[in-house]
């Protein structure tokens, strides 16, 4: 099965990359691997592996998208420097495709958590409230700094220029 | 149009996501330890590893988020920057290199092994030594020296100068032509110049760093189009000419659309005479880069222009290296007296950078004689006819056999696509083994998912050398697995199989 790749009118070569074929369904598949990895090492329950992955997720993609700025490429001139992923890609237009599939991942995975928590949650009752918390709190997160309203802001100065 | 195999995006993804979360890995450690070993927290610049058996080409990740400039430098030193010693001919000398210490390090020994050059940009063989080029080249170094040793300006216009100058102009096609030392230069110098802030810029999406470069240098402001999509280009143009300039809206004071003759890493030749159409109507500039075509596409060597049928009359400003088809160094800009005079006041490179050496100027000289047929004998022509036949020949046969490859008809260019960053190195190493001598692309050359071999085909190459070629190719095919087009389309290419080549 073939796919087009259209060469993007995206200059950054930070982002462009995120605009082929085939991403969404990589990025789902490295998230299902992990489960599946996750499950195999710790040999814990599906509940347990789905909220250990959901907060490795929240750190990889708050790091990545969120956090650090700028690009690897030295070429760019330093152009991008002040602005995260989230910030670059589609040249800072919001709400693209692109970007409401990345907002409604971590609320997919939050689900399935919450679901799976709660179909056993009559057997386990130790353990399940302050993981829900902190998983709640992680999407809250991530969907937040995801919003349009969001471009550019740095609450407090956190992570702002010098 | 490329297309891509569906599993071939997806595990190229999942191979640079993997060499990424190595780097990140390593490069995390490698913090913990110097910060353990060293009192400041100075990291080293650059550091090069490659316990990574499959790691891809060129792929350099600085961040520059935090005050620390930690590069994390994947390389594949053996596939890349190979030294050569003798001249980028058809056949020449590439020397052994090995490493102790894991490709970190590459120590050049003293042995040579002859190599079928497939990567130069030798298109008509100008490259070597040539019986009408290379004594008046010496003659030239024995009365002019190798260096001017000053800028235009200053003392460094001698006679060849005003010669090149002049031959150029009238081989492009313009009243009028300047020539810079260096081909790179000529670009970045020379946007800056011909435009500035409160210009528009319109480039296309596949344009050289060069061109990307002095677009940013000259401040104006700079949007993009869809390669080679001269619908887009309107659009883009339409767009931006009713919004005005940023935040006042005012008209725009100048709009130059740049594009490239022939796209060095596609091969494909600009759709120009679309998109000459469209700059008319819109009362945009044309600024075209001929690196790769001046001198190797159509009927006498003049260029896309004269491939497609373009009057240069409507081309503003054409730019052009000498590098490629002429066998030297350097690059112009053509175009109106009025525009060279104005280039000759204010080009940076023009005003402070020296020269073109004297040699390389009349090597350019003599190359632009034999082109045109002026040294009295047909070779211009042959050479020209020669490299058409071998691209196309070229071209067909590689994709009877099956591989993904792009590149217009008549272009030198042809890329071979690879996709997956594991069979960058793997192509090339296996090339070298049976004296194939092959250049690859990858990110961040070249899009992520689109990793490539470019083939630039020489008017030099005999039918023997491309047979030969084309056997070595057709066998590292097999052995990495990269004629995607046998796999997916109609039964009949399967049950030929490769074609037996007599």
């Amino acid at each position: 099965m073939y796919v087009k790749a259209e060469p993007a009118t995206d200059l950054n070569k930070n982002t462009e990359w995120f605009t082929y074929p085939g991403v969404w369904t990589t990025y789902l598949l490295i998230v299902f691997m992990s489960w599946l990895l996750v499950l195999s090492i710790f040999g814990c329950s599906a509940g347990m592996a789905w909220t250990i992955v959901h907060l490795c997720h929240f750190a990889v993609t708050y790091h990545f998208f969120h956090w650090k700025k700028g690009t690897p490429f030295a070429d760019d001139q330093g152009i991008y420097n002040g602005l995260t992923w989230w910030e670059q890609i589609e040249n800072g237009k919001q709400l693209t495709r692109n970007r409401k599939f990345l907002t409604v991942v971590p609320v997919v995975l939050h689900l399935m958590i919450g679901e799976l928590w709660y179909l056993i949650g009559s057997h386990t009752t130790n353990y399940q409230n302050p993981m829900l918390f902190f998983i709640t709190l992680a999407v809250f997160v991530l969907v937040v700094a995801k919003f349009p309203h969001m471009h550019k802001v740095r609450i407090f100065g956190i992570n702002a220029d010098h | 149009m490329i297309k891509i195999p569906y599993f071939s995006a997806l595990s190229t993804y999942f191979s640079f996501g993997l060499l990424f979360v190595f780097g990140h890995v390593r490069d995390f450690f490698r913090k913990i330890f110097d910060f353990f070993h060293s009192s400041n927290l100075q990291v080293l610049l650059f550091f090069c590893f490659n316990k990574i058996s499959f790691a891809s080409g060129s792929c350099r990740f600085w961040h520059n988020s935090a005050l620390n400039a930690s590069v994390l430098c994947v390389n594949d030193p053996d596939c890349f920057g190979r030294p050569i010693s003798s001249a980028p001919d058809v056949w020449f000398d590439i020397v052994h290199r090995y490493s102790n210490d894991n490709n970190k390090t590459m120590r050049r020994t003293s042995k040579v092994t002859r190599c079928l050059n497939l990567g130069s940009y030798n298109y008509l063989g100008f490259a070597a030594a040539d019986e009408y080029c290379t004594p008046r080249v010496i003659e030239t170094l024995n009365r002019f020296s190798p260096s001017t040793c000053s800028p235009r300006v200053d003392g460094g216009t001698t006679t060849l100068h005003k010669e090149l100058e002049e031959s150029v102009a009238n081989f492009v096609g313009k009243p009028a032509a300047i020539v810079f030392g260096m081909g790179y230069a000529t670009n970045a110098a020379t946007l800056p110049v011909l435009i500035g802030k409160g210009g528009l810029i319109i480039s296309d999406s596949l344009n050289h760093s060069s061109i990307i470069n002095g677009a940013r240098g000259s401040g104006a402001t700079i949007r993009v189009f869809q390669h080679n999509t001269p619908s887009h280009l309107e659009e883009v143009l339409r767009q931006h000419i009713a919004e005005g300039q940023p935040r006042t809206h005012r008209p725009w004071k100048k709009i130059v659309v740049l594009v490239e003759g022939i796209y060095s890493m596609e091969g494909e030749l600009c759709k120009l005479p679309e998109i000459v159409a469209v700059c008319k109507k819109y009362k945009a500039y044309v600024y075209l880069d001929e690196a790769h075509s001046i001198g190797a596409v159509g009927q006498t060597g003049k260029g896309v222009c004269e491939l497609l049928g373009v009057d240069t009359a409507d081309v503003d400003v054409m730019m052009g290296t000498f590098t490629k088809s002429f066998g030297s160094c350097g690059g112009y800009i053509a175009g109106s007296k009025e525009l060279i005079q104005y280039l000759k006041y204010t080009s940076p490179a023009h005003l402070y950078a020296t020269s073109i050496s004297p040699p390389a100027a009349q090597q350019i000289i003599s190359s632009i004689k034999v082109i045109l047929g002026e040294d009295g004998s047909g070779r211009g022509a042959e050479k020209l006819a020669r490299i058409r036949e071998n691209s196309n020949f070229f071209r067909s046969e590689l994709q009877k056999m099956g591989f993904e490859v792009i590149g217009d008809y008549d272009s030198p260019v042809i890329s071979i696509m690879l996709y997956n960053p594991a069979k960058i190195p793997a192509f090339s190493r296996e090339c070298l083994k049976q004296n194939v001598a092959v250049v690859m692309s990858a990110f961040p050359a070249v899009p992520l998912l689109l990793s490539r071999a470019r083939i630039c085909i020489s008017a030099c190459h005999t039918k023997e050398d491309l047979l030969k070629a084309l056997e070595v190719i057709s066998q590292v095919g097999d052995l990495i697995g990269i004629k995607y087009s046998l796999a997916g389309s109609n039964k009949q290419h399967q049950e030929q199989g490769p074609k037996k080549l007599d």
